[in-house]
């Protein structure tokens, strides 16, 4: 058994690598597109708001898988050089896609719980819409946004194993490739990888525990 | 006495609120006023009777329908006017306080003139640190919101009004939230800031307030201005029903 584990130990490393890479990339990209897209839809402009929750209610409504193909065999079918996309820029792309439809619905929400008198007593001083985000609304959302968040983001590092299905070698494909080698070591192999998901995704969920701790829960007034 | 050029011209000013599906609510009708420099304007008025969206339409919070206003020489209602230039100079202090929840009491007051004004932090705090003494709670500088009474917390969103240094000061019902034995003191305030010389519009219904502290007091009803006069005529001989009705309601 030791053997076993020594031997499918550098592998399944491998993969949990590429998992950490995707994910990290994916969370960086769809946090940065999801956080201007749920700014955005607070607005009060219906040429802005109707398109981005257009695009949210798209990508919620229809499975990931669908978006990985899409981007990965129907955007390259256009013939367009800059559309032949790799496997893993395909990857992260579709993720960060998603990943930023359920980040804007957390900001969006967050920012509408900030009581509108914190922004009306912000513009009354002079301070403009832009100002008034910055310094007011955005600091006491973030606080809301933090336990939230935390979640989807487990949800996205366990659900980059979805992309092994275009050819990436990430943590469970490297399991799959153990097993066809050690194909009586089932339980083992795959216990070694729930395990080092579960190595990666505990802390993140520490993480957001202690930064709701530390940032306190906003008292927000009646 | 209030030097008798106008601060706040109000002209034929209206605002109807179109929900879908219910019927609209004409909260302001034809309503013209003005306030001079140095005046203190109280408005007074049933529940509903449109003093706040008044008062809102004052800096701009609430866009009109039609009319004009104008604020020391620049016309709120030009949409070419820059709003929060406007804003710097008309100070407001609602029911809620709505102080910065995420801010102690004294970076609630240096925050808006850093962001708005630019003043460096020490002058900053130093206007602070002088208003908190001015409105009587000079020790609380470090208090959160959160750990502030009502009272307190009114005091700093005054303070924070008037760290803006403002040609004119709107009070919504700032002491309807307060429990009974903190409302004399705000009023207090007030009542200072008034013989000061600020110039200030008050919606309230403390009519003690109104008796001594006004100017002129402004009856509404409906969206429209019923009435108005200098404290007595008001209080002690009311010409319409309305006012009547009104006074003897809440008296
Ligand atoms: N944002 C709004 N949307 C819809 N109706 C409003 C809004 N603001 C005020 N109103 C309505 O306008 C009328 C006047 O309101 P308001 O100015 O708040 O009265 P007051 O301050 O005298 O109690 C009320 O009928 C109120 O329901
Ligand atoms: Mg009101």
């Amino acid at each position: 058994m030791i053997d076993v584990i020594l031997s499918t130990m550098p592998f399944l490393l491998e993969g949990l690598w590429m998992t950490f890479k995707i994910s990290l990339i994916t969370i960086f990209f769809g946090s940065l597109i999801g956080t201007v897209v749920g700014m955005l839809r607070t607005l009060d402009y219906a040429l802005i708001t109707y398109p981005l929750g257009a695009y949210i209610h798209a990508l919620r409504g229809t499975p990931f898988l669908i978006h990985l193909y899409f981007v990965y065999f129907m955007l390259p079918a256009t013939g367009i050089s800059w559309l032949q996309l790799e496997a893993f820029p395909a990857a992260v792309i579709a993720l960060s896609l998603y990943t930023s439809t359920y980040v804007a619905e957390i900001v969006r929400g967050a920012i509408e719980a900030v009581p509108r008198g914190q922004s009306e007593a912000a513009r009354s001083t002079g301070m403009t819409a832009l100002q008034t985000m910055w310094y007011v609304v955005l600091p006491q959302a973030m606080k809301l946004m933090i336990p939230p968040m935390g979640g989807v983001y487990v949800i996205i590092i366990k659900g980059t194993s979805i992309v092994s299905v275009i050819g990436i070698a990430e943590l469970v494909r490297a399991g799959e490739h153990a097993t066809q080698r050690h194909p009586r070591e089932l339980m083992l192999i795959y216990g070694m990888t729930a395990m080092m998901y579960f190595a990666y995704c505990y802390p993140v969920l520490r993480l957001a525990r202690w930064a709701e701790a530390k940032f306190g829960s906003v008292r927000l007034p009646s | 006495m209030p030097d008798p050029a106008p601060i706040i011209v109000v002209k034929d000013i209206s605002k109807t609120f179109d929900i879908p599906g219910r019927p609209p609510v004409h909260a302001l009708r034809h309503v013209t006023n003005h306030v001079d420099k140095g005046e203190v304007l109280v408005v007074i008025g049933p529940s509903g009777s449109g003093k706040s969206t008044f008062l809102r339409a004052l800096n701009g919070l609430q866009p009109v329908d039609s009319g004009s206003i104008v604020i020391d020489g620049v016309e709120l209602t030009d949409p070419k006017t820059d709003l929060n230039r406007l804003r710097q100079g008309v100070g407001m202090v609602f029911q809620h306080f709505n102080l910065f929840q995420h801010k102690t009491a004294l970076e609630n007051i240096t925050m808006p003139q850093m962001v708005v004004l630019k003043r460096p932090q020490g002058e900053a705090e130093e206007i602070g640190n002088r208003l908190l003494k001015r409105v009587g709670i000079g020790d609380k500088g470090g208090s959160y919101p959160s750990e502030l009474s009502g009272g307190q917390q009114q005091r700093v969103a005054i303070a924070r009004s008037l760290a803006m240094t403002p040609k004119v000061m709107l009070f919504d019902e700032a002491t309807s939230a307060l429990d009974p034995e903190t409302v004399g003191g705000v009023l207090e305030l007030m009542k200072d800031l008034a013989a000061d010389g600020t110039t200030m519009v008050v919606v309230t219904h403390e009519m003690g307030f109104a008796r001594e502290a006004a100017d002129r007091v402004t009856f509404m009803d409906e969206g429209a201005i019923i009435e108005e006069g200098i404290p007595e005529s008001i209080f002690d001989n009311p010409q319409h029903d309305r006012t009547k009705l009104f006074l003897s309601q809440i008296i």
